[in-house]
């Protein structure tokens, strides 16, 4: 009887133990399973390639960022037809683009946020997460079909575990990039290249050797003068330079860096890769192949430097040479060419840097509450993260702004404009249609992303497709205290390291203090900090691993 | 200028002063004066130089105080701009309904509080001045606000900051510094405390409400804050607000490399244009308040 008892007792026990095992590793369900009520409007059935409709006419709030470019119209054909479309209608608060964020933190503070909220570059959304007044979106992936469907058909996992918060769960639903797009390279005077019979460089030892011959045949002329001095020195070099050294520099700089190999994070200004690229960049300013001035000096006069064949190499992008460099030679020096070269490779091999997530969506806590939920989400799914709605979002409405043909291939109408395609064309794709608007078109496949790129620039991009993309360093979500602690020794730590990059570079510093440089950084906290981040990320690894 | 003339004028009638000393510190002072006036009227007239000069001459910094490559694309891109209308026209209608109110609120306040026979003076004087050291913070208001059903209309912008404590101060100490004996010829006379106010206090205070009027306008002129909290709608934003978005807008396609990068290519000038039109009518208004202004100030600042 007691035995009978006991053996009662015992297997209890193990069901309740095996339950509670259960529970705790599958995700958790909390209030979010009950989407009953929440249902007006949507689609019974929703998935890949649908077209999105709701079956009654709804409206959404959506903050919207005004662009000076092209100020909101109320006209505007993506505003029909997307209503036409979807049977949704998007109600605009507008703000001006000067203080978006600003606008934004006070909505959300005030709890009159609107429903749908673009626009945010990670990792702003932290700042709102603690307070509960944003949703976390990830418990309702299930509602986003085309969104899932492209994580995992493009790998993009690793990427958005990266946004996850110490809870485990992502805030924020960001523009998802099949590939990178790295735009920033090295702009070089092809026509100097020519005349002393070199080859493009593909290294950064081999861009070194280049700009030693023309410093061999131009003595008086810093060959590299650069701009981007603002709003850290040289942010643009230091960026492409860092990361072909493994690390990350100037306007990409994070405190801590992944190190794979070791599965643990370091800190970035203290590690070999970033001495590495310090040692490089001294080496360039020590050989007089470097201008001095490129830290210090405004955009305008290094332009002017390149412009009057005071220097033949930059850094830039697509832009700025057909904007700026291309028209300043043409008026000055009618014989000079300038080109993009691939983006140098350093140690760290051929990658190619670019991120492939860029701002995002935030969901307002209260539009759980609301009884269109699911339709709000399967739109957004639609607009954002379908290839239908991620070409109407781009091109606008076939026939009207674009045609395609055979191959697929989409070419803008000749009465609409775009980035000077047909500069005599009587109306503007966003301006007058509302298309290619940075609210509503984020991320897509290359055909999307590039399809208004020059010949020119599609070849860089196929050079630069051939490469790897980064690593992506795992989640190391910090807890709210953690994050205030981190954030009192983020600004002396980065001022610190700003400082002496500068310092090593022009020779101020000797490289053989780096040992004292690393001790200084130690002392402003970069230990306590890595740490820190190690412990979220063990514990992160512990609890959702 | 007026300032440079009475200082020169007044060694005539005051012959001692025409010392050595004097005439050496007359030479300095003009020269510094001379000095500051070039420093401050040169950002302005390059301004004014930036907006009729070809976007080119600009970027390659050669424009100084002389137009460059004279051109007015950028006036009439501008000027074909609805919206920039718009805000204009909002901007005036906000800055002549704010001041009106602000005028009549204060004049009322400052002269209520004038009088040492009101009881709980002090207690209204600690209520002003207390907002002007704290106030709730940026969301609060937002709630209240908008709460009140004023958000998306004109009375967010023109209420909420229709005191200012500073200007309630110089003006209590004005009407402070006025004879108390009027007032009670007045009384005398069968004037009640509003006629007192509006017949005799408010013909006596022309120069002190001139300059209110100066300091109200200019202020609400170049307020954008509080018409970018309250406003969501684009057509009901001021000038100020259109002339902020369009600068912040060509440094952001100039960092991130954009894909509006023609933008940039009008920014430099149309920025100019924006803040020559911008700037014009306040500066017309100014001469013809500023006889007032010194006069204004200085009398509610010496009391007695």
């Amino acid at each position: 009887m007691l035995h009978k008892t006991w053996r009662r007792v015992a297997i209890a026990t193990a069901g309740l133990l095996a339950l509670s095992l259960t529970t705790a590793c599958s995700e958790d369900p909390g209030e979010s399973t009950d989407l009953s009520e929440n249902r007006v409007g949507a689609m019974a059935s929703y998935g890949i390639g649908d077209q999105f409709k709701a079956t009654e006419a709804l409206s959404f709030s959506t903050l919207y960022n005004n662009h000076t470019f092209y100020p909101l119209k109320e006209d505007w054909l993506f505003w029909s037809e997307l209503t036409k479309r979807t049977n949704v209608k998007i109600e605009p608060v507008a703000v001006p683009l000067s203080d978006y964020e600003q606008k934004r933190s006070l909505l959300i503070g005030a709890g009159d946020a609107p429903l749908i909220i673009p626009k945010t570059y990670h990792p702003q959304e932290n700042a709102f997460v603690s307070s509960g007044a944003i949703l976390p979106v990830s418990d309702y992936l299930d509602l986003m079909p085309n969104l899932k469907d492209k994580i995992a058909k493009w790998n993009l996992q690793p990427e958005i575990d990266n946004l996850r918060q110490s809870d485990g769960k992502f805030y924020l639903l960001p523009g998802v990039h099949e590939k990178p797009t790295q735009d920033y390279t090295v702009l070089v005077r092809t026509d100097i290249m020519e005349e002393l019979k070199l080859a493009v460089p593909k290294t950064w030892d081999e861009l070194y050797t280049v700009l030693k011959a023309m410093k061999a045949k131009y003595p008086n002329v810093y060959p590299y003068s650069d701009l981007f001095s603002k709003p850290n020195p040289t942010g643009a070099l230091l960026n492409i330079l860092g990361s072909a050294h493994g690390t990350q520099a100037g306007w990409d700089y994070q405190h801590a860096t992944w190190d794979p190999t070791a599965k643990k994070f370091t800190y970035t200004g203290a590690s070999e890769q970033y001495k590495q690229m310090v040692t490089y960049l001294h080496k360039l300013v020590a050989e007089g192949l470097l201008d001095p001035e490129s830290f210090t000096q405004t955009d305008d006069q290094a332009r002017q430097k390149l412009a009057n064949g005071k220097s033949f190499v930059v850094t830039g992008n697509a832009q700025t040479l057909v904007n700026n460099h291309r028209p300043d030679l043409a008026k000055t020096l009618p014989n000079a060419k300038m080109a993009k070269i691939p983006l140098p490779i350093g140690p760290a091999g051929e990658i190619n840097p670019f991120p492939r997530l860029e701002n995002g969506i935030m969901i307002s806590s209260k539009a759980r509450e609301s009884k269109n939920f699911v339709a709000m989400m399967q739109f957004i799914d639609w607009l954002w993260y379908s290839d239908a709605g991620l070409e109407f979002a781009r091109w606008g409405v076939e026939g009207t702004t674009f045609t395609t043909d055979a191959s697929g291939k989409r070419t803008l109408n000749p009465g609409v404009d775009f980035l000077g395609l047909n500069p005599k064309a009587p109306k503007h794709l966003q301006k007058d249609f509302g298309f290619q608007n940075g609210v509503f078109a984020y991320g897509g496949s290359p055909d999307l992303v590039r399809g208004f790129f020059s010949p020119e620039e599609l070849e860089f991009q196929k050079v630069m497709d051939a490469r790897k993309p980064r690593v992506v360093p795992p989640p190391a979500p910090l807890t709210d205290e953690e994050r205030e602690q981190v954030s009192l020794w983020e600004t002396p730590l980065k001022d610190f390291v700003t400082q002496n990059t500068l310092k090593f570079a022009l020779g101020q510093r000797p490289l053989s203090e780096w040992d004292a440089y690393v001790a200084e950084l130690k002392a402003k906290n970069s230990d306590q900090y890595i740490e820190l981040v190690n412990k979220a990320y063990e514990r992160f690894q512990k609890d959702n691993g | 200028m007026v300032i440079l003339g009475t200082k020169t004028d007044a060694p005539k009638t005051r012959g001692p002063d025409d010392s050595r000393g004097y005439r050496v510190f007359r030479v300095v002072n003009t020269v510094v004066l001379i000095g500051v006036v070039v420093v401050t009227l040169y950002p302005f007239l390059n301004i004014v130089a930036r907006s009729l000069s070809e976007e080119a001459y600009i970027i390659a910094g050669k424009v100084t105080i002389v137009p460059r490559g004279f051109d007015l694309t950028a006036y009439k891109l501008l000027m074909s701009d609805a919206l920039f209308w718009t805000n204009y026209r909002n901007t005036v209608v906000y800055t002549v309904v704010a001041t009106l109110i602000s005028i009549v609120l204060t004049t009322c306040y400052a002269y209520v509080l004038s009088k040492p026979q009101l009881k709980g003076r002090t207690f209204l004087i600690g209520v002003a001045l207390f907002t002007m050291f704290f106030s709730g913070g940026l969301i609060p208001n937002y709630v209240l606000v908008t709460s009140l059903g004023m958000k998306n209309t004109i009375w967010a912008v023109v209420v909420p900051n229709a005191i200012s404590v500073f200007n309630l101060l110089v003006m209590k100490a004005f009407f402070e510094s006025l004879p108390s004996e009027l007032e009670e010829a007045a009384a005398v006379d069968g004037l009640n405390t509003y006629g007192t106010l509006l017949r005799i206090v408010l013909p006596l205070s022309k120069a002190i409400i001139a300059t209110m009027v100066l300091f109200y306008a200019v202020s609400f002129w170049n307020s954008w804050f509080t018409a970018f909290l309250y406003i969501d709608r684009q057509d009901l934003l001021p000038v100020t607000v259109y002339l902020r978005n369009l600068i912040a807008g060509a440094t952001d396609a100039q960092q991130s490399g954009a894909a509006a990068a023609d933008v940039v290519q009008a920014a430099a000038t149309l920025q100019a244009v924006t803040i020559v039109l911008t700037t014009l009518p306040i500066l017309a208004v100014y001469p013809f308040v500023q006889r007032y202004f010194v006069r204004g100030v200085m009398l509610g600042a010496v009391k007695g």
